[in-house]
């Protein structure tokens, strides 16, 4: 759990960061997102104290971080940064070592956790393990970059806009693989952005943020429905909301079970989001899907007007 | 093969051309009765009726001959003709001066003449240019320069008595390894003394903007004094020194000799080292060095793990720039009677005698080029990242 109370940061004379006050529960994903300079990465820093907070109080499972010695406090949590600064004179295994190695392991137990979070990002060890970071792609160096930062199984993860340099494709798929990850390992993370898409697809809790300030926060669809003002509604889209709200819900919680006419002949998955479910209809310019299970049997339909939300089929 | 890779290599051709002027106008050889004489000078082709003389031009014109249609078959055959008369050329002098010294000449000395040094001049160019050509690594450019050696040493040790330069290194063989120890081990002190307190004063300097600012005003200045003007200034301080504290004394601190020598050396050296050290760990990437710090590593552990390793190479750099100065600048040390290869060169010029100058500048040059390419070597090995 973390939580900040009145946290205030100056630079110079600019207020960075504003009596700010959160609070992250155990296991949480709390996205902070906002425009460039609305401080959001300036308070994902004063968490594990790269840089430190002029006023208010910032704790760690009840305990202030300043109570800890600020080397133990950084190796007790997991940091990720958009550039990954991956050592470029170390194998990919060593610089995933790194904390463990710091933390004095013995190294046996170091390389079985390598190997196994190596594993557990896709990242073949024998393929991987002697390669250089230059060596590597965007998509990979992160994977190493996250492999890195979860080596000592940190509590927190702080990640800072760790998938902003990469390609749409490989983002939404590191993207998918870090949802998977957390329904696995349950970190309470926070994670910066200014991309509203990713905020919304990984965020139990949304922070949006402005000039130091957060606006407003909660569950995404939550904003989605009502947002605080005028800027909340503008960052979530505007008139694009209907589509972000439909990417948040699946289509299995509005299809009915199979009735008696026939099948349709597209089909859809019942894990996919209704966004999906509506670019379907519009390109085949249907009223009715079907709906798949993982093995592609039908196990109901969808239609146009339940995707609406409407009661009836 | 298609027409349009096949454009003459003008560079070949023009070095070739200018090999081959220089080896006909001008003079290869000359030949004194003794070293007090002036001698006389000789065009290659007026030597043994000009047979030795074509033998070497013929190479040069095969060379210029796949110049004009290059493919990586003619300049890899071009490359041998090159190596072929770098090997060849001391056989060629060993003809020479057999055809010119008679045997009532004891004392004659053959003293290399302009065209020569030219050849191999534009030899070495035209090796270097069918290297990069070729695309072979620099190392095996210096192991293909073995043969060449080996051919000129064993003409020297055996046919090349007569040789004025051979002459003078037989004169004084034990003084010449004693100068090139005293050379050696001058630059050696100055390079290491700098590379030490160069890492003290960047480190010093990282931490406090002052002791940057006044030591590279300090070292800026101490680089722009004439290096003969600074061992000058040197010798009032250190002369009192010795007089002063015997201990100092002792160990041969006076106004001349090694003492002087070495601090105008390190001061000289410290402004290379320092500006590369202090550039180097400057420069290394600040996403690497904050997530070293985010991960948990102190101040020792980013400076040891991360921050020097990835400095190293332009560390080396620096090393081999102050290596390569330092070597030059310890020749004019001699001035003061610090020893070394600047001995030679200075006695030398004070006797008229350019083969003595040459005694002491061609080992000059010759440990440049060895320190300036061993250091460049060990550099590319230890890049980050490795190397492969």
């Amino acid at each position: 759990m973390i939580e900040l109370f009145g946290v205030t940061k100056r630079f110079g004379g600019e207020t960075a960061v504003d009596a700010l006050s959160l609070r992250v529960e155990k296991g949480e994903v709390c996205v902070l997102v906002g425009t460039s300079g609305c401080g959001k990465s300036t308070t994902l820093r004063m968490i594990n104290r790269l840089i430190e907070h002029d006023g208010g109080e910032i704790h760690l499972e009840g305990a202030p971080v300043r109570s800890f010695d600020e080397v133990t406090l950084r190796r007790r949590i997991g940091y990720v940064i958009q550039s990954t600064g991956l050592f470029p004179h170390w194998t990919v295994a060593r610089n995933i070592g790194l904390v463990p190695r710091l933390l004095k392991w013995p190294r046996a137990r170091i390389q079985e956790r390598v190997e196994e979070l190596m594993q557990l990002l896709g990242l073949p060890v024998r393929e991987f393990a002697g390669k250089y970071p230059r060596q590597l792609s965007g998509g990979q160096a992160q994977r190493v970059g996250v492999a890195r930062a979860l080596a000592a199984d940190p509590e927190i993860l702080l990640m800072d806009e760790p998938f902003g340099a990469l390609d749409p494709l490989t983002r939404q798929s590191l993207q998918k693989e870090l949802q998977e990850l957390q329904a696995r390992l349950h970190k309470t993370v926070v994670f910066v952005t200014h991309d509203m898409d990713e905020a919304l697809a990984l965020a139990d809790r949304l922070v949006v943020m402005r000039k130091g300030r957060i606006v407003q926060q909660g569950r995404p669809i939550d904003l989605l429905h009502d947002p605080a003002d005028e800027f909340v509604e503008s960052l979530l889209g505007g008139m694009d909301r209907g589509l972000k709200e439909a990417a948040l819900t699946r289509v299995s919680e509005r299809m009915l079970p199979l009735g008696p006419r026939l099948l349709a002949s597209e089909r859809i998955p019942y894990a996919a989001p209704l966004s999906q479910a509506l670019s379907l209809m519009l390109w085949h310019r249907v009223e009715r899907l079907t709906v798949v299970d993982d093995e592609d049997i039908p196990v109901g339909e969808l239609s146009l007007r339940r995707l609406l939300g409407g009661k009836t089929s | 093969m298609e027409s349009g890779r096949r454009v003459p290599n003008r560079v070949l051709l023009a070095l070739m051309l200018a090999g081959l002027l220089a080896w006909l106008a001008l003079d290869a050889v000359s030949l004194a009765p003794n070293r007090i004489v002036p001698g006389n000078s000789y065009r290659a082709f007026e030597i043994g009726g000009g047979w030795p003389a074509l033998a070497m031009t013929l190479p040069m014109l095969v060379v210029a001959g796949l110049a004009w249609r290059p493919s990586p078959q003619t300049l890899r055959l071009a490359l041998w003709s090159v190596l072929a008369l770098l090997v060849l050329l001391p056989w060629w002098l060993v003809a020479a001066s057999a055809s010119l010294v008679e045997p009532e000449m004891p004392q004659a000395r053959i003293g290399i003449g302009v065209s020569i040094w030219l050849l191999l001049f534009v030899w070495l160019l035209t090796l270097i240019e069918l290297r990069t050509r070729l695309g072979l690594p620099r190392q095996l450019g210096w192991l293909l320069l073995l043969p060449v050696l080996a051919s000129w040493w064993v003409a020297l040790v055996w046919w090349l008595e007569p040789l004025s330069l051979y002459r003078e290194y037989q004169a004084r063989s034990d003084q010449f390894l004693a100068a090139v120890t005293t050379h050696l081990a001058l630059v050696g002190a100055a390079v290491l003394a700098s590379l030490v307190l160069g890492a003290l004063l960047a480190l010093a300097m990282r931490r406090h903007p002052g002791v940057r600012r006044a030591g590279f005003g300090l070292l800026n200045f101490l680089q722009t004094v004439p290096s003969l003007a600074l061992f000058g200034l040197l010798l009032a301080p250190l002369a009192w020194l010795g007089a002063r504290f015997d201990a100092l004394a002792a160990i041969g601190v006076s106004g001349i000799g090694w003492a002087p020598a070495f601090l105008a050396l390190l001061g000289y050296s410290l402004l290379p080292m320092v500006r590369n050290m202090y550039v180097a760990l400057e420069e290394v990437d600040p996403a690497v060095i904050e997530s070293a710090h985010g991960m948990g590593m102190n101040r020792r552990q980013v400076l040891l793990q991360v921050r020097l390793p990835l400095a190293l190479p332009i560390v080396l750099e620096g090393i081999r720039i102050t290596t390569v100065q330092a070597i030059g600048l310890t020749a004019v040390a001699a001035l003061i009677g610090a020893g070394g290869l600047g001995t030679f060169v200075f006695q030398g010029l004070g006797q008229a005698a350019m083969d003595m100058v040459l005694l002491g500048a061609l080992p000059i040059l010759g440990l440049a080029l060895v320190a300036d390419a061993a250091i460049s070597a060990l550099s590319e090995r230890l890049r980050p990242g490795g190397a492969a």
